[in-house]
């Protein structure tokens, strides 16, 4: 086992009495460890085998599209009952047919830093109320609460957003945003489909996670150091920015992108609220936009009808940009991490 | 090729026995009708219709148009042919079209019929007509009944050419109704829809942008010009929903969703034919226009009834289709298959008015039923 | 002083708004799903299937998906989430670590359509019920892999050292010493995880698709019906009595949702117990 070769050098310079344990685990002759190595490196190999099969079904429209998929604003399947068809680079298409990723990038990017932008203060500030002043018995209904949120179906979120919510917000919320009449943020308020209600969709989606990740750096701020402050005179306010944030600060920020991530996949709730407009930016916030994964849900189907394959290609080259950009993120988040805890942090949505 | 008495036939037998048998014990329920039928098949040939001789589960998916129609015809269906179960699933058209091509389900549900490419590149792939369906233009202008439009007026609406009610064009229409000077809030389906296909259909016909070079096409997903206001929703119910929300809305919508329309107050519109008159989608006006066709049909069966001729022909119909292979797994599986097809576009069987009423579809008319029999006799195991 | 208190009263007033802002959302939705379900809810749903206006298959079909994550993504996930905290060490603990953590942020959308291209139609399993239950354990994998691994961390090295020194073997390590004590949040992991999968919509879409009949036993080939594809397709289907079995079906993904948390608490409780006693 390469862990074992790889590891025994190592065995004398590493600290802890964790590392020797571990390392005499190992040593004896069992099919346990063999089996529990077996099952830590099958995440990675699904990782492999998904990003594999997606480059492949991409590669088509990769080569057929080049550069022009990136900075394209149109996608359009061309003429799907015609017999006519375009050849580019070996790779047919039906004529007609233009495939650009932009306006999906855009609206991906603009709803899920939207939605983190409202998620990340109430998040927080709902954290550190729960885990500062609320006393035990409060805590544990309101944990529920949270834990309920964060398991709520994205499908009755969109259900929520398209019946109950958006229209609330655009007959309270809404007329008095645009009445300010600030640049992009007026113009026709609609229904409540578009980029408002499922930023803040996303947004409700994405505070379990902000707060119960919080809600643990908050906990893990040594008792000691917080009493210190109070009894210095600071107030409570004081002691959680003084000692509170600055023992907690890149935790929060990579929570932040872990909920990022979550908003960026986001598909089902997107579908329903978002109202889906194609090959347009959206002018204003209350404006229909799409984003790569809700485009892909929804026209998934009708790319499904093309014979020359070369609309699915494109769809699968649009979820290969989605997939790049989570593995960014998540990057990112990892990094962040990384300068703050050694264990790192409970991933995705859980409470 | 098959005369259409054998079927009916064997069917008036099968039912016969089927009620015998469920008036019988339960015991042998299940297999005594079909050991007469199998024998009377086995000795004609091996593209007759009959309850096989072993349990098949015919599994569909696709168009979520046909869907409730066939929830409601499974049945009818397992009780006059004991060892055929149908499984209908709502995954969408272009779902139901590749699935039937993989294999995934014996034949996939459609609201459109194949494209030239398709047929071309899948050998043996057929979609067979087994209902006729149509599609409705609503609107939400209180007080005004009885609007009239054209393909051509729909088509600048949704192209932004035409944005306030009491346009000229619209007002030349409807010289007796008082139109509002509001802006008209196009809808359209997110989903990939036959509706849309249908829509667009028409659209395409009517207007010379539409479906020109480098105009919007038509299709189930297509891409829409950009018209400021427009809203979009999913499925024929939030088109009503919508619409129903926004005054001075226009939205399509399916036939079987008309009851959810008008129970929301919604204006039905009167559509232009090609004949030059405004006619509203019903039962009479969708069997005018696939009899408008029926002696047009190509042998592959792919064809439009969009703005099809004829005085009492409405413009916006069309066929709801079974994608199928004409090569089955087995004997078993074909002979099923068969007889499904036959039943569900028999008007004693799966065509019979109270199915039908339910979704506001319509029967076949006879000669194409005739065509689609033909079809159907080359599915063999 | 005044305007230090001030400046306090201000800052909890508004934590205290934001929680408001985290709670009442989650409570709207309860509301508002109950509200739309109303006319239609009924013991008599859970008797009823799909085609008959009820959701006793969808149901069935949930709770039979969920079995199956439970004993894939469980076994899996807590295998991994051991080795990586007792076992890994190095550059290969690193990298697989790193790829549990990018898996987590997959779009669901995405490993839905892979499902559909390689287990679907590649391998030509049809919609099946194993499809479906890989699909969703590729999801909820690294949620449960995580968890366990923090777990184990947190369990005190003098107990790991003191059992080794002891001469047990891993085996009864792992078992005895280590699983006890991080028993509850190993749990309320792969509670999270089957929460995740009760309201999967995106990786169910195309690797099980759906049918009215009772979920068959079999793992392959056949259909399995489920909750949250009985709300989206209800919802675009004429007739209000429709949507409200739509809301019905989400009012009961959100019961086995609500079910899953008290058990998930109830269960950690009781390890929490046990494992006082044992430290004791």
């Amino acid at each position: 086992m390469t862990t074992l070769t790889q590891g025994r050098p190592a065995a004398g310079q590493a600290s802890g009495p964790r590392r020797r344990a571990a390392l005499r685990l190992l040593e004896r002759a069992d099919p346990v460890p063999v089996l529990l190595a077996l099952a830590a490196v099958l995440p990675t190999v699904a990782l492999l085998v998904l990003a594999a099969v997606m480059l492949t079904e991409a590669y088509p429209a990769i080569v057929f599209n080049g550069w022009s998929f990136l900075t394209g604003r149109t996608f359009t399947m061309g003429n799907l009952y015609g017999t006519a068809t375009q050849v580019r680079h070996g790779f047919a298409a039906p004529a007609g047919a233009r495939y650009g990723v932009l306006p999906f990038l855009v609206g991906t990017l603009l709803s899920s830093l939207l939605a983190l932008a409202v998620a990340l203060p109430v998040g927080v500030g709902a954290a550190v109320l729960l885990a500062e002043r609320l006393p035990a018995r409060v805590q544990a209904p309101l944990g529920v609460v949270l834990e309920l949120l964060a398991g709520i179906p994205s499908v009755i979120f969109g259900l929520w957003g398209v019946y109950t919510f958006g229209p609330l917000l655009s007959r309270t919320v809404d007329p008095w945003v645009a009445a300010a009449g600030l640049p992009w943020l007026s113009g026709p308020v609609g229904s409540g489909q578009g980029l408002l209600t499922a930023s803040l969709v996303l947004a409700v989606m994405v505070v379990p996670i902000i707060a119960s990740i919080t809600r643990e750096l908050v906990r893990s701020v040594p008792a000691l150091t917080k009493q210190g402050a109070l009894a210095l005179g600071l107030t409570g306010s004081e002691s959680v920015r003084v000692v509170t944030m600055p023992f907690i600060r890149n935790g929060i920020l990579a929570a932040g992108v872990l909920g990022l991530a979550r908003a960026l996949g986001e598909t089902i709730a997107v579908l329903i609220i978002s109202g889906n407009a194609l090959n347009t930016y959206p002018h204003s916030i209350f404006a229909p936009f799409a984003t790569m994964a809700s485009t892909i849900a929804a026209i998934l189907d009708g790319a499904l009808t093309d014979s020359t394959g070369m609309a699915l290609h494109s769809l699968a080259e649009v979820g290969l940009v989605l997939l790049g950009i989570t593995l960014v993120t998540n990057l990112g988040g990892r990094l962040l991490a990384q300068r703050f805890a050694a264990t790192g942090l409970p991933v995705g949505r859980g409470v | 090729m098959k005369p259409y008495v054998l079927p009916a036939v064997l069917i008036a037998a099968a039912t016969a026995l089927s009620a015998c048998s469920s008036a019988a014990t339960s015991t042998t329920g299940s297999s005594s009708p079909a050991a007469p039928a199998t024998t009377a098949a086995a000795a004609a040939a091996s593209t007759t219709t009959a309850n096989p001789a072993s349990p098949v589960a015919l599994k569909e998916d696709g168009s979520s148009l046909l869907y409730p129609f066939l929830q409601d015809v499974v049945a009818p269906l397992h009780q006059q042919f004991s060892n055929i179960t149908l499984q209908p699933a709502p995954g969408g058209s272009g779902k139901g079209i590749s699935d039937a091509i993989s294999g995934n389900v014996t034949f996939g549900g459609s609201d459109a019929y194949l494209s030239a490419g398709q047929l071309a590149q899948n050998q043996g792939l057929m979609n067979i007509p087994v209902v006729v369906s149509g599609q409705a233009v609503n609107y939400n202008l209180p007080g005004v009944k009885g609007l009239k439009l054209t393909g051509d007026i729909l088509a600048k609406i949704y192209l932004g050419k035409i944005t306030k009610w009491n346009d000229p064009a619209i007002a030349a229409l409807n010289s007796g109704l008082s139109l509002p000077a509001s802006t008209i809030v196009p809808i359209r389906r997110v989903d990939s829809s036959g509706d849309t296909f249908l829509f667009t259909g028409l659209l395409s016909a009517t207007n010379s942008q539409w479906g020109g070079a480098n105009g919007p096409q038509f299709g189930t997903t297509v891409t829409w010009p950009a018209v400021s206001g427009e809203l979009t929703a999913n499925g024929n119910p939030g088109m009503v929903q919508t619409c129903k929300a926004t005054p001075g809305c226009i939205a399509y919508v399916g036939v079987s969703a008309e009851a959810d329309a008008q129970t929301a107050g919604l204006g039905e519109a009167l559509l232009q034919n090609k004949d030059g008159n405004f006619l509203l989608p019903t039962q009479a006006t969708l069997a005018a226009a696939a009899s408008a066709v029926a002696s047009s049909v190509p042998s592959n069966l792919a064809v439009s009834l969009i703005y099809q001729p004829g005085a009492n022909t409405y413009p916006i119909a069309n066929f709801e289709y079974i994608i199928v292979k004409s090569h089955q797994a087995d004997a078993a599986t074909a002979q099923a298959v068969r007889t499904f097809l036959d039943w569900v576009m028999s008007p004693t069987g799966g065509s019979q008015a109270s199915l039908l009423a339910k979704e506001v579809f319509v029967a076949l008319p006879p000669s194409v039923v005739t065509k689609a029999q033909a079809a159907v006799a080359q599915i063999t195991g | 002083m005044s305007g230090r208190r001030l400046r306090d009263w201000a800052f909890w007033g508004l934590c205290g708004l934001a929680m408001l802002g985290s709670a009442a959302p989650a409570v709207s939705v309860l509301v508002s799903v109950v509200h739309q379900a109303a006319p239609v809810l009924d013991w008599s749903l859970l008797t009823r299937r799909s085609n008959a206006g009820g959701i006793e298959n969808a149901v069935l079909g949930t709770l039979w998906l969920l079995l199956g994550v439970l004993v894939l993504a469980g076994s899996i996930g807590i295998g991994a989430g051991v080795y990586l905290a007792e076992l890994a060490t190095g550059r290969v603990a690193r990298v697989l670590r790193f790829g549990s953590e990018v898996l987590a942020g997959m779009p669901s959308i995405v490993i839905g359509y892979i499902g559909y291209v390689t287990m679907v139609v590649g391998l030509h399993w049809g919609y099946s019920y194993l499809a479906g239950v890989i699909a969703l354990s590729v999801l909820v994998l690294p949620y449960i892999v995580k968890t366990t691994e923090v777990a184990l961390r947190q369990v005190p090295s003098a107990l790991r050292e003191g059992a080794v020194g002891l001469g047990m073997a891993h085996r009864q390590v792992i078992w005895r010493i280590l699983l006890p004590p991080a028993a509850p949040a190993v749990v309320s992991g792969v509670v999270v995880a089957l929460a995740i999968s009760t309201g999967e919509l995106a990786p169910l879409l195309f690797t099980v698709g759906f049918t009215d009949s009772n979920p068959s036993l079999a793992p392959l080939h056949q259909q399995v019906p489920y909750l949250t594809s009985v709300t989206f397709t209800d919802l675009s289907l004429p007739g209000a009595r429709a949507h409200a079995t739509a809301a019905a079906a989400g009012a009961a993904s959100l019961a086995i949702l609500v079910l899953l948390i008290l058990l998930g608490r109830a269960l950690s409780r009781r390890s929490r117990l046990a494992t006082a006693q044992m430290t004791l």
